[in-house]
């Protein structure tokens, strides 16, 4: 029989462990020599299939299993605060797949077992988009305090009702503001109701799973698991697995901005050991065509003491994301609790404070350092609104580091990060930054009407075409 | 008046007398029949009226030429000797369902019967590889697996969608085990993907007397559900009544090697971007790159071991990196016994030695069979076969990782392998050869890597059967084939892929045990109409309890112990199966004319929900003796018609179908549990059915030196159990549904022909067949289903409705009306087509020829074999196309590539990919599945074997009955193949995914000799 606390664990482990880690070479932060690696960074076209992994993984992992708990508890008016839970964390899950995919299998999906659905529609990203909304919404009512929770198998919380419900205005949050290009007035109505509502501003509320650092697999920080597995196992700087380095473009932008973080998130192995001195810090470029540098141990790499930690905790949603959003939304002028440059400081603050949270003493940034920076980086009150969202989202590229995938969204929808795309030879796109993954190919095998009235619909399945909130 | 014949048949070689002959009146078998005792005595009933003038004798047995003998009237004891012989379709005993002997004309479909010596002769280790080319729709086929792999065997084409469709192996009437221990490896698989070896891989080819195949559901019916794909009969060797024990010894001695060379380009070299390596880190970076410059035998080439070596093609790296495979067998077997008791005890011993160095297969066996007349009426029959098998680093096929014949095959051309040698550095860490560390270092992996199995199996059968009165007797029979296997598999510290290493292990017992009860009654209604009669229940019981063991991170490096890993878990399986039947079968005969035979079987099966777990499957066949019946023209000597229909019931499917289970997911944290599988199992699941008419003629023409056997049968399985991938999307990878429609029809063609007899003698058999097969439905609204994928997803294995079983699916180059490339404009490269149909992955037509020719104390024959009209998809030359291997890859390498063709808008467009792009350029033809597919058609030189009969009756002094000595050669020639780069029969898994080659141990030949003496 199933035990839905039990579940409902699992399907945390999954849903915050599906992603997809060629974003951090998509978003620039890293690259590899190699073409199979490199893909992010390089968009090699042979290598277009590993866009759909993501797809391919959720539906049967973390989107049935929280089927699997839904219908478990929603019917017992004992389990609310349980059925509120599962339903905010499916909209976690499925805001992160249409945001990679655009159109998706939505409302017909995971309905294999019960209702021998096996070949789901695509849904409108729009539709998708408003029942997420609505589901975020109508969960954080059903709370009720007098009822039980997951309780310890609730991995983000402990079945914490308030930090829950800030959760979830935290993604009606994220999820408003996705919609400021396609809707403007649709975005502001949800960003207003999630801001009452109470969004992620302090530490404690970060949205987190934590990990276990020995043991099983599944238990340990699958960020770091991918990394340290496909790259920084040898621990030597010279023969990672799959030829990955941070990108000169990451590694670039700290120094010029003698960013603090840069020794955190950084270091170069000298003589067999890892030295975090800045001077010596230097990010690879895209451009070797599958050939390993001769110099290739003089690159950065990440730190083991920090970014590779297997235990550390994964952050799913930062105080430091709501902030930017936030001061978005003051220079759009939906929010007024606060000015855009005081949000815009609260969150390099809160970002440079997180890394305490995932690594320890290692991650921590002195207060000087926090102060002198946001000194010297402050929001340029006077410029143009185009000039302030490339200092916050360009900001939000460095904080939200290594959440590739998050940063993938707000680029596409802001612009910023200013990146330059690579021209690699050979590469899927006409050297242009690709705008969704691409559906898996035994889609069209085994779901092919389905595939087809959804390709009809949103333009076809290649890397440039653009998802509904993106046109 | 009647009045006995009383007799003794003896062999001729060594005057023991011989049990189990069957003695007839030449006219009229039915009137007066009998067999002979367990010393080859015999009485025989004449009828009156037939004594009285000079009449014939049959006198036939398994093993031996058959004989006519003429009796004088009044004579009243005859001493009848016998020659042990060569196959020959007239011998009219032929062994069917449950182990039962029958007269062939009374056989009502094609049966097919092999001397345990073919098989002696063929020395393959898997028995199951020496039917291939041997019987008319059967289509064996070794893997390319090395020593201990297992074959794959389907008997009329494959039959049901998922189920494995292979054939029962039944000994001596009780069923064995054919699993293959953790289940094939798969197409894509990755790391530890191995094949293990079947159940068949274990019997020793000196034990066996005969094989029967049952191609049909006519011929299986009275077997049930696991006989719808067929079933091969195995009889064994037992002892006989004779003075003195019997040795016999047998020893072969073979050697293999690399049968196929690819066809590699050795114009440009090592390098990339059209420039050679010339220091070690541009050798390393580019080791299985040949996109260097042209091979002019400079001298400033750097190779992967640092040193300096002119830039030359390196033509044998194949022959370089793999050795002469050798096996060595050796079998003594002692028979002997009295009227009361005999026995047969052999032990055999094989040792082989793959072609990939370190790779090793031991397998001894133990057999003993005792059979014991304890009085007239009773007797027991007693079998216990002891085996041990051990493999040792057996080769891993399918992705690169782990995979050892990938260096050898994707090495740069102008680099020597053994440059690589020994793939490890002083700490034992793997040497770097090439850009990514998942392609492993070849030497590193033989050297390093470990893979040890152990299976312990032990097959036990008793018998005992008791006459209450005459004509009625009582059976019982018991068998367990139980096997205990262990395995492991070591990827070491120091792998560059990944340094910690990891860890696969497997423990598992399985057991197929069966107990059985028959009552049989033969009696004849006024001495016209023969009739015997059977019932008999059965009651299976199969159980596999595993142990998968697997885990990462050795903690102290190099010290290789399940118990050393950082990280580990265990899954326990356990699969238990109860199979009750009750069976009868009745047989009538018309003045040995007409024969007709109806058996009836219900099956109950523990895998499936109560309502519907049972079924019942009827068979009915008959024929017709038409050259006893009518004056035909002289030049036939037999003419046979005969006609079947048959259901049987399909398998059941395997334990935890009908129900969704949950498991926990093991957890070093808080507790995690998550369904069992993705697989969506299904309540109303019923057993699938097979329904198989049948009809054929059997001619003897021309005082028996031609024969014609020819069949048309229609097989068509409904309900079909399918287990379909469905999109991932539904929240999970596959449904088990009830629903499979399949049809396979086809003829049946062997012809037999003696041009010359006499002193010098020359046997012709040719055997043809065709298949058609179709899946005429899949699900409702299901118009295909996936099979298998490759890596990468390069190319597919789908059940497609209104296709043959097993359709290759992947893309093409899409060309618009005129013929030219349609290139996108945005990539500069040439556009992908939809998934599409690409072909039948399985050969519909097979076909063997066998000649032999004997004289005086020689002989020597040969097999060819073909197969046509299938298609194979060839993941090496796809890798071979990415690294620059292949000769399609030429073009450009100069000037660079000129691309004209079409825009997707239909204009015009050309480009020109540079020298130093090409790479990429032509590393993207992966994308495009039909570059890599081939026709899988061919022929082979399957077999040769020359004998020498050793005069040994002329040296009284060493009491040696007989001696021979053989050349035996398999798989010499190819003589037709449309793969320039591979043996089109180069797969790796008895999984029905086949119509892919991945990479694994290139085929070989083999060749030996082979010495036998009889004491």
């Amino acid at each position: 029989t199933v035990v839905p606390q039990f579940v409902f664990t699992k399907a945390q482990y999954d849903g915050a462990s599906n992603m997809l880690p060629l974003f951090l070479g998509h978003m620039q932060y890293t690259t590899s020599y190699n073409d199979v690696a490199g893909f992010g960074s390089k968009y090699v076209t042979n290598q277009s299939s590993q866009t759909a992994a993501a797809f391919s993984r959720a539906y049967p992992n973390e989107i049935n299993e929280i089927g699997i708990v839904i219908k478990a508890v929603k019917d017992d008016a004992g389990k609310v605060n349980m059925l509120a839970a599962a339903k905010i964390w499916r909209v976690y899950c499925f805001s992160r797949l249409t945001d990679l995919y655009g159109d998706i299998p939505y409302f017909q999906a995971g309905l294999g077992y019960d209702s021998t659905l096996y070949k789901p529609a695509y849904d409108p990203q729009k539709d998708i988009y408003a029942n997420l909304l609505a589901e975020l919404e109508s969960a954080v009512q059903i709370f009720d305090a007098s009822k039980t929770t997951f309780g310890t198998s609730d991995l983000m919380y402990g079945g914490n009702i308030d930090k829950w419900k800030k959760f979830a205005y935290s993604l009606m949050l994220r999820l408003g503001m996705r919609m400021t290009k396609v809707d403007a007035a649709l975005a502001r109505t949800w960003v207003t109701k999630a801001i009452a509502g109470g969004v992620i501003m302090q530490d404690g509320d970060i949205a987190k799973i934590a990990y276990i650092g020995t043991g099983q697999d599944i238990n340990k920080n699958p960020l770091v698991f991918n990394l340290w597995n496909s790259d920084y196992i040898a621990q030597n700087g010279s023969t990672n697995t799959e030829g990955g380095k941070y990108q000169d473009v990451f590694i670039n932008y700290l120094k010029s901005t003698k960013d603090p973080r840069l020794p955190v998130f950084s270091v170069v192995w000298v003589n067999g050991a890892p030295s975090t001195d800045t001077a010596i810090q230097k990010g690879m470029p895209a451009t070797f065509i599958n050939i390993k540098p001769s110099n290739f141990v003089t690159y950065s790499e990440p730190n083991p003491k920090t970014v590779l930690l297997m235990g550390s905790p994964l952050l799913l949603y930062t105080a430091a994301e709501s902030y930017f959003l936030l001061a978005e939304a003051a220079l759009r002028g939906w929010y007024t609790g606060a000015t855009a440059s005081s949000l815009y400081r609260n969150g390099i603050e809160a970002a440079m404070r997180q890394w305490a949270i995932i690594a320890g003493s290692a991650g921590e940034i002195a207060t000087t350092d926090i102060n002198n920076y946001v000194a010297n980086n402050s929001l340029n009150t006077g410029g143009t609104f185009d000039q302030q969202m490339q200092q916050i989202y360009t900001q939000f590229w460095v904080s939200i580091f290594p959440d590739g995938q998050e940063v993938f969204a707000t680029f596409r929808r802001t612009g910023y990060p200013a990146l330059v795309p690579n021209n690699y030879p050979g590469n899927a796109t006409g050297g242009k930054f690709f705008r969704r993954g691409l559906y898996p190919l035994s889609e069209q095998n085994l779901n092919a009407e389905s595939y087809k009235a959804a390709v009809s619909r949103q333009g076809s399945d290649e890397f440039l075409t653009r998802i509904w909130w993106d046109k | 008046q009647s009045a006995q014949l009383r007799g003794v048949v003896k062999n001729e070689a060594d005057q023991a007398g011989i049990p189990n002959v069957t003695v007839s009146l030449a006219s009229n078998g039915s009137e007066s029949s009998t067999t002979t005792d367990l010393r080859g005595n015999f009485v025989l009933n004449i009828p009156a009226g037939i004594g009285s003038k000079p009449f014939q004798l049959t006198v036939s047995s398994i093993g031996f030429e058959k004989k006519q003998i003429t009796i004088e009237p009044g004579q009243a004891s005859i001493t009848i000797l016998l020659k042990a012989g060569n196959s020959d379709v007239l011998d009219n005993v032929v062994v069917t369902a449950l182990g039962v002997k029958k007269e062939r004309k009374a056989v009502a479909y094609a049966v097919t019967e092999v001397k345990g010596s073919e098989f002696t002769q063929a020395r393959e280790n898997n028995i199951a590889n020496a039917l291939t080319g041997k019987i008319a729709g059967v289509n064996a086929a070794g893997l390319s697996t090395g020593p201990g792999g297992s074959s794959r065997v389907t008997i009329r084409g494959n039959g049901s969608l998922n189920g494995d469709n292979q054939p029962l192996y039944v000994i001596n009437g009780m069923p064995i085990d054919n699993s293959v221990p953790g289940g094939a490896p798969t197409v894509n698989g990755i790391t530890f993907n191995v094949d293990r070896g079947d159940g068949i891989a274990g019997i020793n080819p000196d034990d066996i007397e005969s094989i029967s195949v049952l191609k049909g559901g006519t011929a299986a019916a009275l077997y049930g559900s696991r006989a719808a794909n067929g079933v091969i009969l195995i009889t064994t060797k037992k002892g006989r009544t004779q003075r003195g024990i019997g040795v016999e010894y047998n020893s072969t001695y073979t050697m293999e090697n690399v049968a196929v060379i690819p066809d590699f380009q050795y114009e440009y070299g090592q390098g990339a971007q059209g420039v050679k390596p010339t220091t070690l880190a541009a050798s390393q970076a580019s080791g299985r790159f040949s996109w260097g410059s042209k091979i002019d035998g400079s001298k400033d080439y750097v190779g992967v071991d640092g040193k300096t070596h002119p830039y030359e093609a390196q033509k044998k790296n194949l022959q370089n990196f793999y050795q002469t495979g050798t096996t060595f067998t050796n079998t003594i077997a002692f028979t002997g016994g009295t009227d009361k008791f005999n026995f047969r005890f052999s032990a055999a011993d094989l040792n082989s030695k793959g072609i990939l160095p370190n790779t090793t297969y031991k397998r001894k066996t133990f057999n003993l069979s005792v059979n014991s007349k304890l009085s007239d009426k009773l007797s027991i029959e007693a079998i216990a076969q002891y085996n041990l098998e051990e493999g040792n680093n057996r080769t891993m096929a399918g992705d690169a990782l782990g995979n050892p014949n990938w260096t050898p095959l994707e090495i740069a051309n102008t680099a020597d392998v053994r440059w690589l040698d020994p793939g490890y550095d002083a700490n034992g860490n793997e040497t770097i050869w090439n850009d990514v560390a998942i392609a492993s270092n070849g030497y590193f992996v033989r050297n390093k890597w470990q893979e040890k199995d152990r299976k312990n199996r032990f097959i036990g059968q008793a018998d005992i059967s008791y006459e209450l009165v005459k004509n009625l007797v009582f059976k019982g029979s018991i068998s367990r084939d139980f096997y205990n296997y262990n395995y492991m598999h070591v990827m070491p510290t120091g792998t560059l892929y990944t340094p910690n290493g990891e860890y696969a292990g497997l423990k598992s017992d399985v057991s197929e045990t069966n107990a059985m009860i028959t009552a049989s009654y033969k009696t004849s209604l006024a001495g016209i109409i023969g009739v015997s009669a059977m019932v008999g229940a059965n009651s299976r019981k199969f159980n596999n309890d595993q142990l998968n063991l697997s885990g990462r991170n050795f903690t102290i490096p190099y010290y290789y112990s399940f118990s050393n890993l950082s990280t580990a878990s265990t899954t326990p399986y356990n699969g238990r199966i109860t199979t009750n039947s009750v069976f009868g079968s009745v047989d009538f005969d018309y003045k040995n004319l007409f024969f007709i035979t109806l058996t009836g079987r219900e099956d109950w099966f523990s895998t499936l929900s109560a309502k519907n777990n049972h079924i019942f499957y009827p068979s009915v066949g008959g024929t017709f003796i038409l050259s006893d019946a009518v004056n035909l023209p002289s030049f036939f000597n037999f003419a046979k018609l005969r006609g079947s229909w048959a259901k049987v019931g399909g398998g059941a499917p395997d334990p935890y179908a009908i129900n969704l289970t949950y498991s926990n997911v093991p957890s070093s944290g808080p507790a995690l549990l998550n369904v069992t599988s993705n697989n969506i199992s299904n309540p109303n699941l019923k057993p699938y059915t097979s329904t198989t008419y049948e009809a054929g003629i059997e001619l003897q023409m021309l005082k028996n030196r031609l024969g014609l056997d020819f069949t048309f049968y229609n097989r068509k399985t409904t309900n079909d159990i399918v287990n379909t991938a469905i999109s991932s999307t539904s929240g999970y990878n596959n449904v088990i549904l009830n629903v499979g429609e399949l049809g396979n029809k086809g003829i049946e063609v062997l012809l037999t022909g003696k041009p010359v007899a006499g002193k010098f003698s020359w046997n012709v058999s040719y055997n043809v067949a065709y298949n058609n097969s179709e899946v005429i439905q899949l699900a409702p609204g299901l118009k295909s289903i996936q099979i298998a994928n490759t890596v990468g997803n390069w190319c597919f294995l789908n059940h497609i409705e209104g296709k043959p079983f097993g359709t290759l699916v992947g893309t093409r180059m899409v060309k618009d009306d005129d013929g030219n490339t349609v290139f996108n404009a945005t990539t500069g490269l040439p556009v992908v087509s939809p998934l599409q149909e690409l072909g039948n992955s399985v050969a519909p037509l097979t076909m063997g020829l066998t000649n032999e020719f004997r004289y005086k104390d020689f002989s020597f024959s040969f097999l060819l074999d073909g197969k046509f009209g299938n298609k194979v998809f060839s993941i090496f030359e796809l890798y071979a196309t990415r690294m620059g291997k292949l000769k399609s890859t030429l073009p450009g390498r100069e000037n660079g590539l000129e691309l004209k063709g079409v825009d997707q808008a239909g204009n015009p467009y050309s480009r020109t990919v540079s020298v130093a792009n090409l790479r990429p350029y032509y590393d993207n033809y992966k994308t495009y599945s039909e570059l890599f597919l081939h026709d899988g058609s061919f022929v082979k030189l399957r077999q040769v074997i020359l004998s020498y009969n050793i005069p040994v009756s002329k040296i009284k002094i060493l009491k040696i009955q007989a001696a021979s000595l053989s050349f035996v050669a398999r798989n010499l020639a190819i003589l037709y193949r449309q793969t320039d780069n591979f043996d089109p029969e180069q797969s790796f898994t008895n999984s029905n995914a086949q119509g892919f080659e991945s990479i694994g141990l290139p085929r070989t030949r083999s060749y030996g000799l082979n010495l036998g003496i009889k004491l």
